[in-house]
């Protein structure tokens, strides 16, 4: 579905992602895992047009997206659940939903996507017409999701929904990032929190400093040395 | 007494309608695209040699000539934004500065030289019309600014709060990366927000200059106490900029009408540095504290 070959991206002179490949199948979810500035967040932001690419190519569904920008990039189905929720604090919980489906033509079944959104979080249910700002670090994780998911993507990126979260309310993500999963959605998650991304992925990359480190089937990497040592804290 | 009073009522909220109408544009700009726009006042200028062209010149009603000035202007608006902010926008900050400064000298100077300095009288079919209550007069143009003044606002206010394109410009102002991420484009909604800002300028230079005088200095005596009213609505804030613009257009026509024309100005920035110490996001600056 996505194809990722020798992506790098720059920051001025500095090589936050260094050719990366990177592949993912329909169906699956991927974690991305890795420390604090190993370019997790800089190769989201790179795959959906927030940051241009110094290099290598992007493929979505047969087609070459390297260079989209945003609008396209969304339009074409990939929507990005962006680090620190990012939600519009100003906006009602429902204008915030709203606006996840700026691109979609067919406004008149958004109700479907509510529906469904509100059936995930019903606490957002509750807060409809509350201002987003006002919302608690949980809730304001969850809409940012409902709001990703309003788009109607084919490819979910979730860029560390953990963070900040009480840990039942972590578990609770995690289970809902699994239903959606199950629905049909693909996923590509980004977690510092390796041992749960790794337990509800199909398959998982490690990047260290901008490149990948490490790959293979999540099974695989909870029980590889290198991982548990400086990712599991064993 | 009274009737003094009332009579400097009604100036002030011409007066302050001319702010708003002004403010709106810039405080919008700002909040939107990041611009402090110096240029701005002088789309209000701009905008009542236009209408003086439509209303005088070519005759037409003042209410058409006004709905075309400001959709002149709205032309010229976007121009501004594909020929100057959109090539800055990803240069330094002090670039966008000096190049919306730019426009300012460039456009006065050019008005200077098309339509001459001398200021232009600017009559029209409301003019010479008064509306006498209890003794007080006015003239309808003085009473037109006013209602069109608070029709735009409504109407801006309508686009703002329930439109798509509204929507969208609120959350480009509230966060772009997110905003970009919903599929907003950016370009698309910096050239509405101008077209609109400079729109309402429009408005204002039309509605104003033929209750004072159209000259190209215009835009450059009103400038200042527009960003005063910016900053006291709190930067980016329009409802704040509306009330701002009100206050201050009040205040300034209640001390020129009781105390002394010669303090209006001292009793504006005294109000504006007042506020800035006591609250430095402005009167209506957002000081609740966001959850991230």
């Amino acid at each position: 579905m996505l194809k990722i070959r020798d992506l790098s991206v720059h920051y001025g002179k500095i090589k936050a992602v260094r050719q990366i490949d990177m592949d993912i199948a329909q169906g699956e979810i991927v974690s991305l895992i890795g420390a604090n500035g190993a370019g997790k967040s800089t190769t989201l932001r790179a795959l959906s047009g927030l940051v241009k690419a110094a290099g290598g190519s992007v493929e979505f569904e047969g087609k070459d997206i390297t260079g989209w920008n945003a609008k396209s990039i969304v339009e074409a189905g990939i929507s990005h659940c962006p680090e620190g929720r990012q939600i519009f604090p100003r906006m009602t919980v429902m204008e915030n939903l709203e606006l996840g489906a700026y691109t979609r033509k067919d406004t008149k079944n958004l109700s479907v996507e509510y529906d469904r959104i509100f059936e995930y979080f019903p606490v957002l249910a509750q807060r409809r017409s509350q201002m987003g700002g006002t919302l608690s670090g949980g809730e304001q994780q969850m809409l940012a999701i409902g709001r990703a998911l309003m788009s109607k993507p084919k490819l979910l990126l979730l860029d560390e929904p953990s963070l900040g979260l009480a840990p039942l309310l972590v578990e609770k993500i995690f289970e809902i990032i699994q239903n959606i999963n199950r629905e049909g959605m693909t996923v590509l998650l980004i977690e510092q929190n390796a041992w749960q991304a790794l337990n509800i992925a199909n398959r998982g990359y490690v990047m260290e400093t901008g490149s990948v480190a490490v790959t293979g089937a999540a099974s695989e990497l909870l029980h590889n040395d290198h991982v548990r040592r400086a990712y599991l804290g064993e | 007494m009274f009737q003094e009073f009332v009579q400097q009522i009604v100036n002030g909220l011409v007066l302050g309608s001319t702010y708003a109408l002004i403010a709106l544009g810039l405080t919008m700009i700002y909040g939107i695209l990041g611009i402090v726009n110096w240029a701005h006042s002088e789309l209000y200028m701009l905008g009542a040699f236009v209408g003086v062209f439509l209303v005088v010149h070519l005759k037409l009603p003042f209410l058409l000539g006004l709905v075309l000035a400001m959709l002149v202007m709205a032309l010229f608006g976007m121009a501004m934004d594909l020929l100057v902010f959109r090539p800055l926008r990803s240069a330094p900050e002090m670039n966008m500065i000096i190049g919306t400064l730019g426009i300012s000298i460039f456009l006065v100077q050019a008005a200077v030289i098309v339509f001459s300095p001398n200021p232009v009288r600017f009559p029209t079919e409301f003019s010479d019309a008064y509306l006498s209550f209890m003794g007080i007069s006015i003239t309808l143009q003085r009473l037109m600014v006013f209602c069109v003044t608070l029709v735009l606002i409504a109407l801006l206010n309508y686009i703002i709060k329930y439109t798509t394109v509204g929507k969208a410009m609120r959350a480009c102002e509230q966060n772009r990366d997110a905003a970009k991420l919903m599929g907003i484009d950016i370009n698309r909604i910096s050239l509405i927000t101008c077209a609109i800002g400079a729109a309402l300028a429009a408005a204002a230079g039309t509605l104003v200059g033929p209750i004072f005088l159209v000259s190209p200095q215009m835009g450059l005596a009103a400038i200042s106490k527009v960003f005063a009213v910016v900053i006291l609505g709190g930067m980016g804030n329009v409802p704040g900029a509306i009330w701002a613009a009100f206050i201050l257009g009040l205040a300034e026509s209640l001390t020129a009408g009781f105390i002394s024309s010669y303090y209006k100005d001292v009793v504006t920035f005294c109000i504006l540095i007042t506020v800035l110490i006591i609250k430095p996001a402005g009167l209506f600056g957002r000081s609740q504290i966001e959850k991230v």
